[in-house]
């Protein structure tokens, strides 16, 4: 009998003593995309960023404003027109436990911007990412000077995009390994990747507690993080009603109610920087005249649709620019007038209307059906052709060779929020973006002119005066902004969306 | 069959494989669509840089310089890298394969295990309340589409009844060191059953999903082969010999009843592959079939042509196999 006893105490003490005294806390993300790899200069994809931003920390990084702020810098300045100085923190470490110095910076630009420098003579895709940047030099153990070919004004919008490495880590296991191994100095270590299915990480103990000017300074709240790879809506929605994850991205529009009336469930929104647009075929038939560009713009209930369709979630836009983005400015507006289209129609020689189509992926039918029905009742008969993402880029994106087709109702990220990465690509002359075929030299002149453009203020009225010449001579009609909507559980606080649709997991936590 | 047979059998497998990567390569080179402008994105880029990136990916040689690369390297298993990953497409898709491979299996082993007994039941109760609920339920069961099942599944067992998981292949706190990587196998050579039970609870709905039109098709199949065996005049004289209901129907009939189950069966796994695409994007499987939808969209040709290749390979040896199989069944059919 004393025996008995004396095991079951000793087996109870066991137990209590090998339960953890306090459980873990863990907040898991229902994303749609699993990482293509795990090397911060080997990808080119949003979602990838956003998982490896959680392990790596940048140069830079963003404010919950959208404020480029230092991150594992302390300070920056640019000392001429095309060098920029940064000092490196002291006393940063990557997970393995090492100090990081200012080699390791110069290393992870070498990497991202020396041709082959990848190994196996591959260069990194992200390398036009950091435009003309020539060189980088180490001052001493904790500064690095970045050299410019030429003046680069959105060097510091583009650096929160390059996450650091190290030096040692990388030359010891290679690119093949940097694809699957992690040694940042994020808030996160990698615990386990399983493909396609989630990344799991765990805090790490010795952060030294991310960018000073985003409070709260120190190692992350939650002691694991799950990302778990859910690409079907339905079932991301699924999995948060159901309590299985904290955190879904892309919320889509027709779920804010079912989430809104869970009690457990609420739906978090930003500011998107994506902008849509129906571009019109400016070689077409009937678009070459301005008058019919006017009477579709007139002719589309832009609020409408935001109300009925996008929920409510979506900014108007009268130019290509977020109004976020930096240089965005008041415009005039195209007020839904459908007469005044009827009428600009007739003026334009076309009294009995037209005969049209228009361009869309699947994704977003709805949304052109409803432009489509708008567009037919002021005169401009549409018929919505649905095709693949791919497939409509080559036919509309020709860089200044001909094409066919009348509408693309399509669209355009700003990930830097600089107009530069959106004003360019589907404005300039043939550039890569630019589907209604508009070409304006006087314009050309301004985006190449603000590109390299120092002067803050001058640059802002240089992006004013393009956005004016766009809005009058409208190769587009320029539509809106759809929030980034996430649902998220009333279990999470600490935690908002950003902009550049980065899931930063630092300050959240978990009740 | 002889062992020449059998030979001669794989030695068809060569031009068909040729013909596969012909069409494979073919397909995704000329579909509209570039790979170089997909992956820079929404991004301003200098021509120089676009020409670089397009030189990296082997993109800037014409397409029968492509193709000759292609295939030289295809017969040495060397499939490319993949464009997004930046690894070996063999490396990537064997890492995304045993979870597609143990979800066929197990919506098969679903699909066998009830429609066998249905099949027969409707087929003995032939006209019966329950043989017309059966020919309703499986026609219902080849229409219902399986992504809008799968998500009915999810609402049902994993939102309302909290009962099932809505996403993935086990939870985290099961880590398992894989051994042959089929994870219900693995837990328990590892002598983890709590973990058996999570990687069931996971695979269950999927399994369902895509089992469904399966089960409705070889429940027919059953039914139809019963009722042609039953009217045959041997089981007329089995039981005219006087043996039992029970025996006749086991013995005699089901036996030659299965065999066209079997082989549509055999054929049908090969048809799984392809519903697994839905099926993984709706229940989060991270297994092949999620991949190659996603790289069809993103213009991967390595990994796309590696997968084409790879389900091709699979579908012919499913064929072989059935027919195999059915002339071990049925000794009267020759190859």
């Amino acid at each position: 009998m004393k025996f008995l006893s004396r095991a079951l105490l000793a087996t109870t003490a066991v137990l209590l003593f090998a339960a953890p005294a306090v459980s873990a806390s863990e907040l898991t993300v229902g994303f749609t995309l699993d990482a293509d790899t795990l090397d911060p200069a080997n990808h080119r994809k949003r979602e990838t960023e956003t998982i490896i931003r959680n392990l790596y920390d940048g140069i830079l990084t963003r404010d919950a404003e959208m404020n480029v702020v230092p991150e594992i810098a302390e300070s920056f300045t640019q000392i001429s027109p095309t060098v920029y100085e940064f000092k490196i923190r002291q006393g940063i470490k990557f997970h393995d436990g090492s100090d990081l110095t200012a080699e390791d910076v110069k290393f992870t630009l070498d990497r991202l911007t020396v041709e082959g420098a990848m190994g196996d003579g591959q260069t990194s895709p992200r390398k036009s990412l950091l435009g003309p940047l020539a060189s980088t030099d180490v001052v001493d153990a904790y500064t690095i000077r970045i050299n410019l070919f030429e003046p680069w004004p959105i060097l510091p919008a583009q650096l929160p995009f390059q996450e650091v490495v190290s030096k040692a880590f990388v030359e010891s296991v290679g690119t093949a390994g940097l694809a699957t191994q992690v040694n940042g100095t994020g808030p996160f270590k990698l615990v386990e990747w399983r493909k396609g299915d989630s990344i799991i990480m765990e805090r790490f103990a010795d952060y030294y507690g991310g960018a000073s000017d985003i409070a709260p300074v120190g190692p992350a709240c939650v002691d694991r993080v799950i990302f778990k790879v859910i690409p079907e809506s339905a079932s991301r929605v699924a999995a948060l009603l159901a309590g299985d994850v904290d955190i879904i991205n892309e919320l889509p529009a027709f779920s804010i109610g079912q989430v809104e009336a869970n009690p457990d469930t609420t739906v978090m929104s930003v500011n998107g920087t994506r902008s849509f647009f129906v571009a019109m075929n400016l070689e077409g038939e009937y678009f070459d005249d301005i008058k019919v560009r006017e009477a579709l713009a007139h002719a589309i209930d832009k609020d409408l649709i935001i109300d009925r369709i996008l929920g409510g979630y979506a900014s108007r836009i009268e130019g290509i620019l977020s109004p976020d983005a930096f240089g965005s400015s008041e415009l005039p507006a195209y007020a839904y007038d459908p007469e005044l289209a009827k009428q600009m129609l007739a003026e334009a020689g076309f009294p009995d209307g037209i005969d049209v189509t228009m361009d869309v992926e699947g994704a977003f039918k709805d949304t052109a059906e409803a432009i489509a029905s708008l567009l037919t009742k002021a005169g401009i008969r549409t018929t919505v052709a649905v095709g693949e993402g791919a497939q409509l880029a080559e036919k509309w994106r020709t860089k200044g060779g001909p094409k066919s087709g009348d509408m693309f109702f399509t669209s355009w990220g700003n990930g830097s929020l600089d107009p530069f990465d959106i004003f360019i690509p589907t404005h300039r002359t043939a550039d890569r973006g630019n589907s209604a075929g508009y070409a304006n030299a006087e314009l050309d002149a301004i985006l190449d002119a603000a590109s390299v453009e120092l002067d803050v203020a001058k640059r802002a009225a240089m992006y004013h005066d393009a956005e004016m010449i766009v809005n009058h001579d409208l190769p587009y009609v320029y539509l809106w902004v759809p929030q980034d909507l996430y649902g998220v559980s009333t279990r999470v606080s600490g935690w908002q969306p950003s902009a550049d649709s980065r899931i930063n997991l630092h300050d959240a936590c978990v009740n | 069959m002889s062992l020449g047979k059998l030979i001669e059998r794989l030695l068809q497998l060569v031009p068909v494989l040729l013909g596969v990567s012909v069409i494979a390569f073919l397909m995704m080179a000329l579909t509209p669509g570039d790979p170089v402008q997909i992956i820079i994105g929404d991004q301003q880029i200098t021509a120089e840089q676009e020409a670089a990136l397009r030189h990296d990916l082997g993109l800037d040689r014409s397409i029968p310089e492509r193709f000759a690369i292609f295939l030289g390297n295809a017969v040495t298993g060397d499939f490319g890298e993949s464009f997004y990953h930046r690894r070996p497409v063999s490396e990537v898709i064997a890492e995304r394969l045993p979870a597609t491979i143990e979800l066929s299996l197990v919506a098969l082993l679903i699909a066998l295990a009830t429609s066998i007994p249905l099949g027969v039941l409707a087929a003995i109760r032939k006209n019966s309340i329950f043989d017309r609920i059966a020919t309703v339920g499986s026609l219902l069961g080849v229409s219902l589409p399986g992504f809008w099942f799968g998500i009915l599944l999810l609402m049902l067992f994993a939102v309302n009844l909290h009962i099932l998981p809505v996403a993935g292949r086990i939870g985290y706190s099961s880590e398992i060191e894989p051994i042959t990587h089929f994870l219900l196998i693995d837990t328990l050579l590892r002598g983890r059953p709590d973990a058996f039970l999570d990687a069931l609870s996971h695979i269950l709905l999927p399994a369902l999903t895509l089992g469904l039109p399966m089960t409705a098709i070889l429940m027919r199949v059953t039914r139809t082969s019963m009722l042609e065996v039953l009217r045959q005049d041997y089981v007329t004289f089995a039981e005219a010999k006087g043996l039992s209901r029970r025996r006749v129907l086991f013995r005699h009939a089901l036996k030659n009843a299965l065999i066209p189950t079997v082989s549509v069966a055999a054929i049908e796994t090969g048809s799984l592959l392809g519903g697994n695409m839905i099926v993984e994007t709706v229940f989060g499987w991270p297994g092949l079939g999620r991949l190659v939808v996603e790289s069809i969209f993103l213009r991967n040709y390595p990994l796309v042509q590696a997968a084409v290749l790879f389900y091709a390979v699979t579908y012919v040896l499913l064929n072989f196999f059935a027919d195999i199989l059915y002339t071990v069944l049925n000794p009267r059919v020759k190859l």
